[in-house]
């Protein structure tokens, strides 16, 4: 297991972020460009060192600096696979591959038969003897991989692997990767920006935002309880945060942006509330009833949801912003068009409340 | 003309010496000019440090600087009555070298720190996540950068076996010991000695293009 908890300051931003990663999972690292994701697999890797903290693997301590311990990232055992995969340009992909393995100096014997179990579950074979820039996008991905799978880290670093494709390249390429770091006993590490990557191939999720974790855990976890908006926009769902009085049955939490009106929020104080975009209904006209909750607004964005098209992500434009999901026929019943003002409304029993 | 096949295809003795003396000297500072500016080149290309662009635009003048230039503060350097006049090196043939490689080396800096940034811009992250030690890492990106190395090498011979200013200043341009194919010709013009002076001038240029040659065949041949 990686453990990992580390002040780091670089040019005036600073990270501060602490998370664990087990063995056999796969902990994806999510988060917008320049929320210091990044840094943090840099510090993992050791090609950064930290300012403050401790990272170990399992009982191995590869940083503490308080300590004296700052093991550089060439005698930590990882296998890096970087964004621009940075094959070497003069090499083939059999010598590109074959080269940690002669750097850490492995037995002579046992290198060229790694190198080629390797290769070979690569789907590389035919190709050891051409030079990278002769390979397509894909084929250069899976020889940055074998690259350092041949290594058999204990910790797998994967910086955004899927950025460099084109969209048809990463479809393909994204089936073949998850199948593969699933198969993996290693510690793996993936660093993305995509919402899409996190939900793919996150075991368990690590949010980052602004040089600080807002959340982590499963899947599941942050869909049923995100806590901050990134994380419930990340999940495609709603959050609220604010604070209720004490009471049963239908209350109110007042949140910075108006009120929301909750059922059974148990004991008072700050809590978060979710309502999942199927429960919000969409009207073209202020609607009638009571226990509603209604915010008003214009539609963003009309989203049609793979794989049918048959559900419609509709983005609004309201305060705060709100995603709701509908059918086709709601759409075209309502005439539903980007930069109409729509009222969204959702009832009391539709949300749900946690802290 | 006629003159001037003459002495090229007579065998003389002194020519030879000249030209042996010449290939020397300028060899000699070229090799210590890749020993010291390509880990400076490739410092620079590498590294984040206050003062990097300062020193950049240093390296950029002194690869224009005037080789006479050169010559004049190297020569107020080994003067007897200068600060290293006591090491007697003044209208040596060791003093052309120092000043040849004073020449030589920012265009070496400049053409290494070029050479490694053309890389791909995380290959050293990637030397040192795969178990490469600092010295293995330089290593290998040097042979990366091979391309753009030669070129630091060709760039700094051809700048340094060409100029007369620095060498005619420091050498003295003395006949048995310090006179070199540039200083030589000058020699030979100021005498009058016109088709001697275009014969070694020829002479010049064919040295010039052979070494160059040589050095892109090598170039050429280990990027295919």
């Amino acid at each position: 297991m990686l453990t990992l908890d580390v002040v780091s300051r670089r040019g005036g931003f600073e990270l501060r972020a602490g998370f664990a990663a087990e063995r056999g999972l796969t902990t994806v690292i999510v988060g917008e460009s320049g929320a210091g994701k990044t840094t943090l697999l840099r510090l993992a890797a050791g090609l950064d060192q930290p300012e403050h903290g401790r990272i170990a693997l399992d009982d191995t301590v590869y940083a503490d600096p308080g300590g004296g311990i700052r093991v550089p990232a060439w005698r930590r055992d990882i296998g890096y696979v970087a964004q621009d995969y940075a094959l070497f340009p003069h090499l083939t992909v059999e010598q590109n591959v074959a080269f940690g393995l002669r750097a850490r100096a492995a037995g002579r014997g046992t290198i060229a038969p790694r190198v080629a179990e390797a290769l070979r579950r690569a789907g590389l074979v035919g190709l050891a003897g051409r030079k990278p820039a002769m390979l397509s996008g894909g084929q250069q991905q899976r020889a940055a991989l074998a690259r350092a799978l041949v290594l058999e880290p204990a910790l797998l670093l994967l910086d955004e692997p899927l950025a460099a494709l084109d969209l048809q390249t990463r479809r393909v390429v994204r089936g073949e990767l998850r199948d593969l770091l699933r198969s993996l006993h290693c510690v793996t590490l993936y660093v993305t920006h995509s919402p899409l990557e996190a939900l793919l191939f996150g075991d368990r999720i690590v949010v980052i935002e602004g040089g600080r974790v807002t959340q982590t855990g499963t899947r599941d976890e942050l869909l049923r309880y995100p806590r901050s908006r990134y994380v419930a926009e990340l999940m495609g769902t709603n959050l609220f945060a604010g604070s209720v009085g004490a009471g049963t049955g239908t209350a109110t939490v007042r949140t910075g942006e108006g009120e929301v009106a909750v059922s059974e929020p148990g004991a008072p104080g700050e809590m978060y509330v979710t309502v999942d975009p199927r429960q919000i209904t969409l009207h073209s006209h202020p609607p009638e009833g009571s226990a509603q909750n209604v915010f008003t607004g214009p539609i963003l964005e009309l989203a049609p949801e793979p794989p049918s098209g048959e559900r419609i992500r509709v983005a609004l434009g309201t305060r705060p912003p709100l995603v709701a999901e509908v059918t086709r026929e709601a759409v075209a019943g309502l005439s539903l068009h980007e930069g109409m003002t729509v009222h969204a409304s959702f009832k009391a029993t539709g949300t749900r409340t946690y802290r | 003309m006629g003159e001037a096949v003459a002495l090229l295809a007579g065998g003389d003795a002194e020519l030879y010496r000249i030209i042996g003396r010449t290939l020397a000297i300028s060899a000699v500072a070229t090799v210590l000019a890749m020993l010291v500016g390509v880990p400076l080149g490739y410092g620079l290309a590498r590294g984040r440090f206050p003062g990097r662009t300062l020193l950049l635009g240093a390296v950029n003048t002194g690869m224009g600087m005037p080789p006479v230039v050169v010559g004049l503060v190297v020569w107020l350097l080994l003067t007897r009555s200068g600060p290293l006049g006591r090491w007697e090196l003044i209208y040596t043939r060791e003093a052309m070298v120092l000043a040849q490689f004073v020449i030589a080396t920012p265009l070496v800096v400049g053409f290494t720190a070029a050479s490694i940034q053309s890389l791909p811009a995380q290959l050293p992250d990637l030397l040192t996540s795969l178990g490469a030690g600092r010295l293995r890492k330089l290593w290998i990106l040097s042979r990366e950068a091979r391309l753009g190395l030669l070129a630091a090498v060709m760039a700094g011979f051809g700048a340094i076996v060409s100029e007369v200013g620095a060498s005619m200043t420091v050498g003295g341009n003395l006949r048995d010991s310090t006179r070199v194919l540039t200083t030589a010709i000058v020699t030979e013009t100021s005498r009058g000695n016109l088709p001697v002076a275009l014969a070694l001038g020829g002479l010049l240029l064919a040295l010039a293009f052979a070494v160059n040659l040589l050095l892109t065949l090598v170039q050429q041949r280990r990027n295919g």
